[in-house]
């Protein structure tokens, strides 16, 4: 945690958090600061703040450092926060739309995929 | 419990103070007492009437006495500790002047107590050297109170003194003063930390500071009852060596008010009493941590102090409250003013966040986090903050952005550090490719590419890298469970490491009598499965080694080939099945086995990769003699094109006896001359034409190729060709397989052999011209 060091967490219900992490413990358990949810969809992304998390370490997925001189070099476009949900709430729709059809061939066909409800969402 | 006998004799114990008082001091025996207790009681009751005669008024008295006594005892008037409000009274017997001899007492005490167990009241009233004081309510108060505690706990002996009943003993005579003390401390309790959590010592959390808390409060209750108001020290006393004071990691933390004590704290000299109040928690809260054990004598040589009793007992009323008051550890301190951040600079540097312990880390990455902080120093002298070399400089910067983020160093370098070493620790492993095969992998590569960037330059001299995650050894963790002598059998002492045995579970192999055919196949088809597990392991082992092979010394290379050599006998024999003698054939039924199932294939494909050339033939060799048979097994998985590869290979390096067999076995023609009935079928399949095709490939190319060709002179060969070219005419176009790929060279092979009518044939028939389909 060096000076004014943003961090990147991705959990693994697939947020991707954004903040100043102030705090870790040996259980990856991390207290981010000052932290950003930030939504990608597509090439946009947008920013929801946040607050103070804290995260228990098993959520966590990976964890990285941020080069702040190199924060703003993405070819990603940054979004109002009401439009990038917008955005999302369509892509899980299609998501959804996708999964659904899939799982009707499937039945035609006399197979069927459990759904795997334990493991990581995204 | 108590009878109402026994609630007589309880009748001198009741607090009538005076009595009271006045048996403590006797140091009367219960007899005593009990006469005492009893004319006493007697004459306190009968005080509107007088005595007549003792045995009658004692006898009326007596049942007089056993209400009182109960209602005392469990009534509305009831005193639950009344060892508290006697102890309160050995005080007044006290002299001022062994306040120094406690003192000492103090100390050693602090020396000998551990953190967690002064929490508990219960053990803080067993320590005997000193008179048990109101331990608990005074600890608990200070933990939640604020100042308030102090002027709570002054009360009680008060309160006894007066005989007010508030010495209940428990708590809640001291809360409710709380709000009665003002408002203005209140509202400085924002800025204390959250209640200390429980100090559980090791695991878990990071190293407890074991500041003892001092003395037992005895010596507040002395001053207390001198000095019913708030008492708290001044910062100055507070602190230990001046020195220290910028040591703490928590300084960082301090409120402004905090400072601006430090600043005037000698001003601050003479006014204990009053508003220092507010400022002690903040106080406490940041020195707490590091200046640990305060042992009195310190407040004692502190000079304009106005007695060294008061020094004394704020000594020890600190470092209870400071026993009380550790904060967590990521304490949580929302105020920090700008000036506050500048004299912050010289302590907890920031070089020590940069320089976190990286010896565990590779090499590279190393270079690479260095690297990275130097960019960073560069990068902001640059920006031309205050500074001078190294470090100061990012603490230059670390200055302007501390104004901002006051927050960065809620954990000290020490947890940090001990965060990750626990996590170095788990990434010990005695096979670093098995457990963390990505990071070897990128780092490997990082350093080959280095490596190819340096070639000019160093040459061997650059340091061959290895990989630092360290390598520790497997070890055998055997535990054997304790055993006791002389006893009767074994004692099942269990823990986490060695669980009980609950269950004796032998293994029984069956015996073969009654197995019926069905079961045998069965077997023998787990048999199988076995062993195409097992060579795989070894095809794994060989690929390991042949990396490691490019990591280790010169030295341990053969070593290291010999391993592998060894391994790739073992897998061939286990893929053809184990030879009794070299020159006996050996039957293909275990082979054949192999190949029926589809994990045999691929594992026939890798291996062959792995065998020299005689023995990969003769694998391909048992694969053509059995082709039939497996392409019909095949039909359904369609695996065989794996072997594709493997087997063009070696065919292209076939000598050509080797591959007239191969032709020979292909087609069937082993025994008879002509072609099996079988070869239309593999001319089917994908793989047996491709095969079929690679063989015929090489075979003119080595024809070609030498000009008295040891192939023309064998008869076989010639003879096989035109066989096959008779075959591949009568085969429908439609039936036959689409190979692979198409060699070039068939049509000049097949122009040896047939006319040019034919050959046009031929050409179309398979698309030998190469022309897309």
């Amino acid at each position: 945690m060096g000076i004014l060091k943003k961090h990147l967490v991705v959990l693994r219900d697939g947020r991707t958090l954004i903040g100043y992490l102030r705090s870790v413990d040996q259980f990856a358990n991390l207290v981010l600061h000052r932290t950003v949810e930030r939504i990608h969809v597509g090439r946009k992304y947008g920013d929801i703040p946040r607050g103070i998390f804290v995260v228990r370490g098993e959520n966590v997925v990976l964890l990285g450092e941020i080069d702040l001189e190199r924060e703003t070099d993405t070819p990603l476009q940054k979004v109002s926060i009401e439009e990038i949900l917008e955005a999302q709430r369509v892509q899980q729709h299609e998501k959804q739309e996708a999964e659904k059809a899939k799982s009707e061939a499937l039945k035609e066909r006399g197979l069927s995929i459990p759904r795997t409800d334990t493991l990581d969402e995204y | 419990m108590l009878g109402p006998g026994s609630a007589r004799r309880r009748g001198p114990w009741r607090p009538r103070d005076e009595l009271a008082s006045a048996t403590q001091e006797l140091g009367a025996t219960s007899r005593e007492m009990f006469a005492l207790g009893e004319g006493g009681g007697a004459a306190l009751r009968s005080l509107d009437e007088s005595p007549i005669e003792e045995d009658e008024e004692a006898l009326r008295e007596e049942d007089h006495d056993i209400d009182q006594f109960n209602e005392d005892t469990f009534g509305t008037g009831a005193v639950e500790d009344w060892e508290e409000q006697h102890e309160g009274l050995d005080d007044h017997a006290e002299d001022p002047d062994d306040l120094l001899k406690e003192n000492n007492l103090a100390e050693s005490i602090s020396k000998l107590v551990i953190d967690s167990d002064l929490e508990d009241p219960a053990i803080m009233r067993a320590i005997p050297s000193n008179p048990p004081l109101q331990a608990p309510p005074r600890l608990n108060a200070s933990m939640w109170d604020g100042p308030m505690v102090f002027g709570g706990i002054g009360n009680p002996f008060l309160s006894h003194l007066e005989e007010n009943r508030m010495l209940s003993g428990s708590k809640d005579s001291i809360l409710p003063k709380r709000p009665a003390l003002g408002q203005d401390e209140e509202r400085d309790l924002s800025d204390r930390a959250p209640p200390p959590r429980s100090t559980s010592p090791v695991i878990g959390s990071p190293p407890v500071r074991t500041a003892p808390i001092g003395t037992p409060p005895k010596h507040m209750s002395y001053l207390a009852s001198q000095q019913p108001s708030i008492l708290c020290p001044t910062p100055v006393h507070v602190r230990a060596p001046i020195h220290q004071r910028f040591s703490a990691p928590f300084n960082e933390r301090m409120s402004p008010t905090q400072l601006l004590n430090l600043a005037n704290s000698s001003l601050r000299a003479h006014h204990f009493q009053g508003g220092v109040t507010q400022m002690l928690n903040p106080l406490l809260l940041g020195t707490a941590q590091q200046t640990g054990r305060m042992s009195p004598s310190h407040f004692a040589r502190m000079p304009g102090l106005v007695g060294s009793q008061l020094t004394a007992m704020k000594a020890n009323l600190l470092q209870s409250r400071m026993g009380q008051m550790m904060p967590p550890v990521t304490g949580f301190r929302p105020y920090f003013s700008p000036a506050t951040a500048g004299h912050l600079q010289d302590i907890r540097s920031s070089q020590s966040i940069f320089r976190a312990d990286t010896t565990h880390l590779h090499p590279q990455h190393r270079r690479l986090l260095n690297q990275r902080l130097q960019l960073q120093n560069s990068r902001n002298q640059h920006r031309g903050l205050n500074g001078s070399a190294g470090d100061r400089h990012s603490r230059g910067s670390y200055h302007e952005q501390a104004k901002k983020d006051p927050y960065g160093n809620l954990m000290t370098q020490r947890e940090k550090e001990w965060v990750s070493k626990i996590q170095m620790m788990q990434l010990q492993s005695a096979d670093p490719y098995l457990d963390d095969y990505y990071y070897q992998n990128y780092f490997e590569r990082l350093e080959k590419k280095q490596a190819a960037l340096d070639l000019n330059s160093e040459g061997p001299k650059k340091e061959r890298t290895k990989l630092i995650t360290p390598q520790v050894a497997k070890l055998e963790h055997t535990y054997r469970p304790v055993q006791f002598e002389g006893s009767l059998g074994k004692l099942t002492v269990s823990s986490v490491n060695n669980p009980r045995k609950m269950i004796d579970a032998v293994v029984t192999t069956r015996t073969d009598d009654d197995e019926t055919k069905e079961k045998l196949v069965r077997d023998k088809r787990r048999q199988t499965l076995f062993t195409i597990e097992r060579t795989y392991s070894l095809v794994l082992e060989v690929q390991d080694l042949e990396k490691k092979f490019l990591q280790v010394s010169e030295a341990e290379r053969p070593a290291v080939l010999e391993q592998r050599k060894s391994k790739i006998i073992q897998m061939y024999e286990n893929l053809r099945g184990k030879q009794a003698h070299s020159t006996e054939r050996v039957s293909d039924d275990h082979f054949v086995q192999i190949m029926c199932i589809r994990k045999g294939k691929r594992l026939a494909a890798k291996v062959l990769h792995l065998l020299s050339t005689e023995q990969a033939a003769n694998v391909v060799l048992a694969t053509a003699r059995n082709l039939p048979y497996l392409v019909k097994k095949d039909s359904q998985d369609e695996v065989l094109p794996c072997l594709t590869e493997p087997c063009s290979l070696l065919v292209n390096r076939l000598p050509s006896s080797a591959l007239t067999e191969l032709l020979q076995q292909l087609t069937g023609s082993a025994q008879s001359s002509q072609p099996g009935s079988q070869f239309p079928s593999i001319l089917q399949n994908k793989f047996g034409l491709t095969l079929f095709y690679v063989i015929l490939s090489q075979g003119e190319r080595l024809q070609s190729s030498e000009a008295a060709s040891e192939l023309m002179q064998d008869n076989r060969w010639t003879e096989l060709v035109f066989a096959v070219t008779r075959e591949l005419l009568k085969v429908p176009q439609a039936s036959l397989a689409k190979p692979l790929f198409v060699p070039t060279n068939l049509l000049a092979l097949f122009s040896h052999y047939v006319d040019r009518q034919t050959l046009n044939v031929l050409e179309s028939k398979l698309q030998l011209s190469g022309k897309p389909r």
